[in-house]
């Protein structure tokens, strides 16, 4: 028996009635219901944790940026012992926002309405008119401070939760801790952000896009069906569907609801068709085909930060798109380019809740900050031109979400239910060393519904 | 274009430049000025009408199509918000043919096209270096509609670009895009600015 939820909206419908776990089913309705938005601001955007940025944005002290949890303004700053702060971007004094600028140094916030002063720490330092206190007459400094939220560094990535007590992040990171790292936490320097992320509004909830980062790759075949087109993923435009590449692979998630497609390069891109990895060791595997924004000479790198077992997985059957939930996509690509190179594409999104019909789409561009220059130019133009604002890829998601959103709004159409029913069920591949919930073969909708789960865990927690 | 990484939070002062930078002006109403304006107003129409090969056809094989990203800075770097670490469209003939190609298959972000006008206005013209060649710098406002949505998407720019006279026809060596919103309020860029 499944545990009920606890949920109830203001019209009788439970949590149960629109996600349902017996079906594996999901209403239309909840993309648009105003009141369940502003419960999942309570009980996923402020107790999950939430990728804000990199590290590589703050190298100095007093470095600071400005980004979204959700739809609450938070100050990103780096401090004078070398720490990351993340902060409210609201002053407890008058509720203005203390830092109006995206990015820049400063030793001191200085809100401009009444002059409410604050560390890049967070810590209040005082207000304008110091005998006068201003602060208040028997008021505590110490407890002035912007309210901070809880940090975590990984691969240089920024996350932050207003969780303080809540799971820690290596148990959000769960069984896929063991994947990720072959993407963010392979070579000694680390990642590298090329630049400030691409921002855009589409007008659609943020589960739309949300629930495809769960690793939905059926729509690959239809939807981007220019890139089979264009000759850059295997088969020709008159056999997508017999051929079906990029479809065969191992689909992995876990209750926490990240998911990755690990899928095996010389079997998905075309250009990379004619190679054998047959007998080959895992070094002349990767030498015969870097994974994406990594150089043959990285390649020793790879066996300093994973074990033996994550770069033999890295050099056969890569990790290479899905998501981590409740709202970041991970494309870390190969990208084969029309002057023959292959750098590849790493790029991460956030799709950021924007009231219950807009999110913003953030698109960080990374590279390996060894890699050389010349590769790092290459793989800023791959990401741009096949993901985020303009991407060729994504401009096809850009518009189909906003139509389903619209569709969401019919008296009708609402009760209409997404469909998770195409299930492979969980199974161990042989000889697969990694853990967690396990879909080898066709990827279908097994990882996109444990997303559902791990939303429909969370909703169901006050 | 000189190019390295670099983080978000270190003031460059590449990131001031707008506008126009030649100080010999192309004056309005002048033969080139006039045939550069008919120029601007042709292209527009082409993208418009979706006349792709017609533009493509303006374009030089060495074109560079840039459109950094915006960002919001305060004091001292007030000024300095056209971040040319990032962009929305980092193109070159080669790419920008691979885009138009795509849009004659299957690109649904563009079937059914939205329907746009580009509305080109407030140009300047300088005369570069190089006998021939002007830099343009124009206003762009463009208004894109889509499928039975009442509501426009739109977007505001301004153009700095770089033509050049080949054969008595002008062809766009450089186009950087300057938008002006750090948050694009167009929630895809399948359309050419």
């Amino acid at each position: 028996m499944l545990q009920k939820s606890s949920l109830t909206l203001s019209d009788g419908t439970t949590l149960d009635d629109l996600i349902m776990r017996d079906s594996n089913e999901v209403s239309l309705r909840v993309m648009t219901d105003k009141e369940l938005y502003d419960i999942e601001m309570e009980r996923i955007f402020a107790k999950t944790w939430l990728l804000l940025g990199h590290e590589s944005e703050i190298p100095n002290s007093g470095d600071f940026i400005v980004r979204d949890m959700a739809e609450d303004n938070v100050i990103i700053a780096r401090d004078r012992e070398g720490g990351v702060n993340v902060s409210l971007n609201v002053c407890p004094h008058r509720g203005m926002r203390v830092c109006l600028g995206e990015a820049g140094n400063k030793p001191i916030h200085q809100c401009i309405y009444h002059g409410w002063a604050f560390k890049p720490n967070g810590d209040f330092i005082g207000a304008p008119v110091e005998r006068e206190k201003m602060h208040g007459n028997d008021v505590d400094k110490a407890t002035l401070g912007l309210k901070k939220a809880r940090v975590a560094l990984y691969g240089g990535m920024i996350f932050a939760t207003w969780n303080l007590d809540g799971p820690s992040f290596d148990e959000y990171l769960g069984d896929m801790k063991y994947y990720l790292d072959q993407l963010f936490c392979r070579t000694d320097n680390g990642l590298e952000l090329l630049g400030p992320p691409q921002r855009f509004v589409i007008p659609c909830n943020w589960k739309v896009p949300g629930e495809q980062s769960g690793s939905d790759g059926f729509h690959t075949l239809t939807l981007h069906r220019s890139l089979m087109e264009g000759g850059i993923m295997g088969g020709t435009a008159e056999s997508i569907y017999d051929q079906a590449p990029g479809m065969y692979g191992v689909d992995v998630s876990c209750e926490q609801g990240h998911s990755l497609r690990c899928l095996e390069a010389e079997k998905t891109f075309k250009m990379f068709a004619d190679i054998s990895f047959e007998g080959k060791s895992t070094v002349e595997r990767l030498n015969l085909l870097t994974p994406p924004g990594i150089t043959k000479e990285m390649i020793p790198q790879l066996f300093n930060n994973l074990s033996e077992d994550q770069v033999e997985q890295l050099a056969t059957i890569p990790p290479q798109v899905g998501g981590m939930f409740p709202n970041i996509l991970i494309a870390f690509i190969f990208a084969p380019r029309m002057d023959g190179g292959s750098s590849g594409a790493l790029a991460l999104h956030t799709y950021v809740p924007k009231g219950p019909d807009k999110v913003e789409f953030v698109n960080f561009i990374f590279a390996e900050k060894d890699a050389p220059e010349q590769m790092k130019r290459d793989m800023l133009q791959n990401s741009i031109q096949s993901t985020g604002t303009s991407g060729t890829i994504e401009q096809d998601d850009a518009d189909v979400w906003p139509v389903i959103m619209r569709n969401a709004r019919g008296g009708v159409s609402k009760h209409m239910t997404l469909k998770y029913k195409a299930l492979h069920g969980h199974e161990r591949p042989e000889g697969w060393k990694g853990g967690g919930l396990l879909y080898p073969g066709f990827t279908k909708d097994d990882t996109q519904w444990n997303w559902w789960l791990a939303y429909h865990k969370l909703m169901s927690e006050a | 274009m000189t190019w390295k990484t670099k983080s978000t939070a270190s003031p460059d002062s590449t990131t001031i430049l707008r506008g126009l930078a030649s100080r010999s002006r192309v004056l309005l109403g002048s033969s080139v000025y006039n045939a550069l304006l008919e120029t601007l107003y042709d292209e527009a129409a082409a993208l418009d009408e979706r006349r792709f090969d017609d533009w493509t056809a303006m374009l030089d094989a060495e074109l560079i199509y840039t459109a950094p990203i915006r960002l919001t800075r305060t004091g001292p770097n007030r000024d300095r918000d056209v971040m040319r670490t990032m962009f929305h469209f980092d193109e070159d003939y080669g790419s920008i043919m691979m885009r138009t190609g795509r849009l004659q298959k299957s690109a649904w972000a563009e079937d059914p096209p939205s329907r746009c006008r580009r509305f080109v206005s407030n140009v300047r013209i300088g005369e570069l270096e190089t006998a021939g060649e002007y830099e343009v710098v124009s206003y762009l406002f463009l208004e894109r509609s889509r499928g039975d949505n009442p509501e426009n998407e739109r977007l505001t720019a301004e153009r700095r670009d770089v033509w050049r006279d080949v054969d008595g026809a002008y062809k766009l060596v450089k186009r950087e895009v300057i938008v002006d919103q750090s948050v694009l309020g167009m929630s895809n860029l399948a359309v050419f600015l």
